[in-house]
């Protein structure tokens, strides 16, 4: 527990905890001290200087976001000489670079001008014939005015940070510095993830998102708190939506990914060129035409009646939510009788512990990482790893030819040498095991070991493994699809491959239902629609074992059904 | 003679405008009805949407201006309007800040000019005009790096209430100062 101390903050009295900044304390109580390169999720830097308030035998104005509070501290957070500085700190920030407010993307959200208005900046003292300096449009989602940057550095401490990928610098000096990548790469050939962090969190319109730009400010857009559905990691999101259509997506700072999302979260979905299935479908001599739902569930109900029940085989995807597994389970597995399986591994069959957390992976001195390349398939939980490396923990990859996390693993062994590997988690304080589908079983027995001793985090293929563990659903083929007369596969978004088809298509009757046109849609018998990640609502278990909330942030279109009240549905025509 | 009897004489205004878009003084003709109001006590001698261009050689109380500094022919316009007028108040983003039009400063003068006359997609057998009766195209400036300003009120454009405080404020012998709801660069 930290001590208490107390500061007394524009008179009043104030508690802080000590090791807090003057910045926290006073925001901790709601008094507000302005900011522009004090982000909450990065470390304190201090580069703006806007935050500068009085403090009592400080012989000058002190930066709040980085001075540490002590025993009967006081400050002064408005007074004129803190008013007056701010002022010409202002000033100088508008004399340098491109601050018309009347063409840029973020005026009304900006932080820049929302204190310009605050401390009522009606002209420039300083003529501003602005140098400009590069705009770097090499990135494929979002391009970068460095004329509209003033330099605080949240991209590059977010880089560094959150994302632990230490793309952005600072190049040059003086009035000539700018953001830069690497070694003045461009930016789309630089080492840039495109995890998009260092967009969310600028306080300017120097980074503009592109599908997004102009399409409305805070004022006139909705946010939706919701859950990313594109990997186990379950990142909490915010979904932007103007008038029915979504916007953009950002990373929400108060769960644990902390603000941070991936390419495949944050920019993927809104680049997805295949075409929606937007209503159900039936092959009516080869060809697949529309049909109402009352028809196709009809029909599809009087299949299934007609047929043995161990001649009918049910696949689902696990990127999919709570309700809709569990209603996919007890409508084919209890009501008709049939096996039923997942299409991405759970996991279940290594027996290995769950319950490890995001958190415990930046308190860790030592990480096991077998069997899965977080770093490509949960993008966010690979970002954590590296952050762990860089505060010290010690990175052992277990893989057969190593992986993207190679260059962080201070040992990257075959499997054949797991033993040396787990000596070296039995000598440490606090270790995590992050296991994935690929684990052998013999490696899976051997880990079961430490079970008291680590952290397991299990490293699902998609989104909601975690449910379809708990269900107990079955990954695999299961049964031969030639000997089955009637098969459902429950597809939602996922990208199918050519063989699928191929081999989906043996089946003697085979009902779809898909989001996206793709092979084994046009393979198919009856095709039934499906939602997608921002109209889905309900509930997922994050790879964490957390049950989160997913809300629909756009309506559902015209005709479409949401996946469980297809199946209830479809139970009740049986 | 005024409705208000208390004002014995009213106060003149002029206004007039350099390189602008006409949004500034779309906004003050936006005041409707206020405005109406306000010729009760304001003369307003001259403007560009009056037949009287530019303010009177006996000079005016009040001079407004709209619109960066961009050729010899705004400098003229905005020394001519800072002689005439006891209050200079820069009007609008481009008075106050330059603008948009602030970008054309990065480009070299005869490739901007190029750019407009001969380059365009629409023009055919376009050409630089070049009499000497024409003004001559200079870096483009905010009003108050060539004349002395007295008050300021930015916006793209200012609201209609924005400028119906500020004539307010002025009337009653404030140099306005835009705050509030009153301030906006957009």
């Amino acid at each position: 527990m930290d001590k208490i101390i107390t500061i007394r903050i524009n008179g009043r009295p104030v508690r802080a905890r000590a090791g807090q900044t003057v910045m926290e304390a006073a925001r901790s109580v709601g008094i507000d001290i302005p900011s522009l390169c004090h982000h909450p999720a990065v470390t304190p830097l201090g580069a703006c200087r806007i935050c500068l308030v009085e403090i009592e035998r400080q012989r000058s104005l002190q930066p709040a976001c980085t001075f540490p509070v002590m025993e009967g501290l006081r400050i002064e957070t408005e007074s004129p000489p803190v008013v007056a500085e701010r002022k010409f700190i202002l000033q100088m920030l508008f004399s340098e670079g491109n601050h018309y407010c009347m063409f840029c993307e973020r005026s009304g959200d900006c932080e820049l001008q929302a204190l310009a208005y605050r401390y009522g900046l009606d002209h420039w003292t300083y003529a501003n014939p602005y140098q400009p300096k590069a705009v770097d449009g090499t990135r494929k989602y979002f391009f970068m005015d460095r004329s509209r940057c003033i330099l605080c550095r949240r991209c590059v401490r977010a880089c560094a940070e959150l994302a632990a990928n230490h793309t952005l610098g600072v190049k040059f000096r003086g009035a000539k510095s700018m953001i830069c990548a690497d070694i003045d790469d461009p930016f789309g050939e630089s080492t840039c993830v495109s995890c998009g962090t260092c967009l969310q969190i600028c306080p300017t319109g120097a980074l503009v998102d592109r599908l997004s730009a102009y399409t409305g400010n805070e004022t006139q857009v909705e946010r939706t708190k919701s859950v990313c559905l594109f990997c186990s990691v379950g990142c909490g999101t915010q979904i932007i939506t103007r008038a029915g259509q979504v916007l953009r997506v950002e990373g929400e700072w108060e769960e644990h990914n902390h603000g941070v999302l991936c390419e495949m979260g944050r920019f993927a979905p809104f680049y997805e060129q295949r075409r929606r299935v937007e209503t159900p479908l039936w092959r009516e001599n080869g060809v697949l035409g529309p049909v109402s739902w009352e028809e196709a569930l009809e029909r599809l109900a009087e299949k299934i009646r007609m047929t043995p029940p161990d001649r009918i085989g049910a696949w689902s995807t696990t990127r999919t939510l709570n309700l809709t597994l569990s209603e996919f389970a007890a409508v084919f597995q209890v009501r008709i009788g049939t096996r039923v399986h997942v299409l991405e591994s759970t996991l279940g069959k290594l027996e290995l512990p769950v319950g490890g957390a995001l958190s415990d992976l930046l308190v860790s001195d030592c990480i096991l990482v077998i069997g899965g390349d977080p770093l490509t398939d949960q993008p966010v939980l690979g970002y954590n790893i590296k952050r762990a490396c860089q505060r010290g923990a010690s990175l052992i990859l277990v893989s057969e030819n190593g992986n993207s996390l190679r260059p962080w693993a201070r040992h990257s062994l075959p499997p054949s040498e797991l033993e040396r590997a787990m000596k070296m988690i039995q000598a440490s304080a606090a270790p995590v095991i992050v296991y994935g589908a690929d684990t052998g079983q013999r490696e899976a027995e051997a880990l079961k070991a430490l079970k008291r001793k680590a952290q397991f985090i299990p490293l699902f293929p998609a989104s909601n493994g975690y449910h379809a563990k708990v269900l107990g659903l079955r990954f695999g083929p299961g049964r031969e699809v030639k000997d089955l007369d009637v098969v459902y596969l429950m597809l939602g978004d996922i990208q199918t491959p050519e063989e699928g088809a191929h081999e989906a298509r043996k089946a003697g009757f085979l009902v779809v239902q898909a989001s996206y046109y793709g092979p084994v849609v046009q393979a198919a018998d009856l095709v039934l629609p499906a939602l997608i990640w921002a109209e889905q609502e309900g509930s997922l278990y994050n790879l964490e074992g957390k049950k989160v909330a997913v809300r629909r942030a756009v309506p559902i279109p015209q005709g479409m059904v949401p996946e469980n009240e297809v199946f209830t549905q479809l139970a009740a025509l049986l | 003679m005024t409705k208000n009897g208390l004002f014995s004489a009213q106060v003149t205004l002029a206004t007039d405008w350099l390189a602008d878009c006409a949004g500034c003084h779309m906004s003050l003709l936006d005041m409707d009805e206020k405005l109406v109001q306000l010729l009760d006590l304001v003369k307003i001698t001259s403007s560009p949407i009056t037949d009287l261009k530019h303010p009177p050689e006996g000079g005016v109380v009040v001079g407004i201006l709209s619109g960066a500094v961009n050729n010899t022919t705004n400098l003229e316009v905005a020394k001519m309007m800072r002689d005439r007028c006891k209050v200079l108040v820069a009007m609008g983003d481009c008075a106050v800040l330059g603008g948009i039009a602030t970008l054309r400063n990065f480009f070299d003068m005869d490739e901007a000019l190029k750019r407009a006359y001969v380059d365009t997609e629409s023009t055919v057998d376009g050409f630089v005009p070049q009499s000497p009766e024409l003004s001559r195209p200079i870096p483009v400036l905010p009003v108050d790096q060539v004349v002395k300003v007295d008050a300021y009120l930015p916006g793209c454009p200012p609201s209609p209430e924005a400028i119906y405080h500020l004539i307010g404020e002025l009337l009653i012998g404030r140099l306005p100062v835009a705050g509030g709801e009153y301030l906006k660069y957009d």
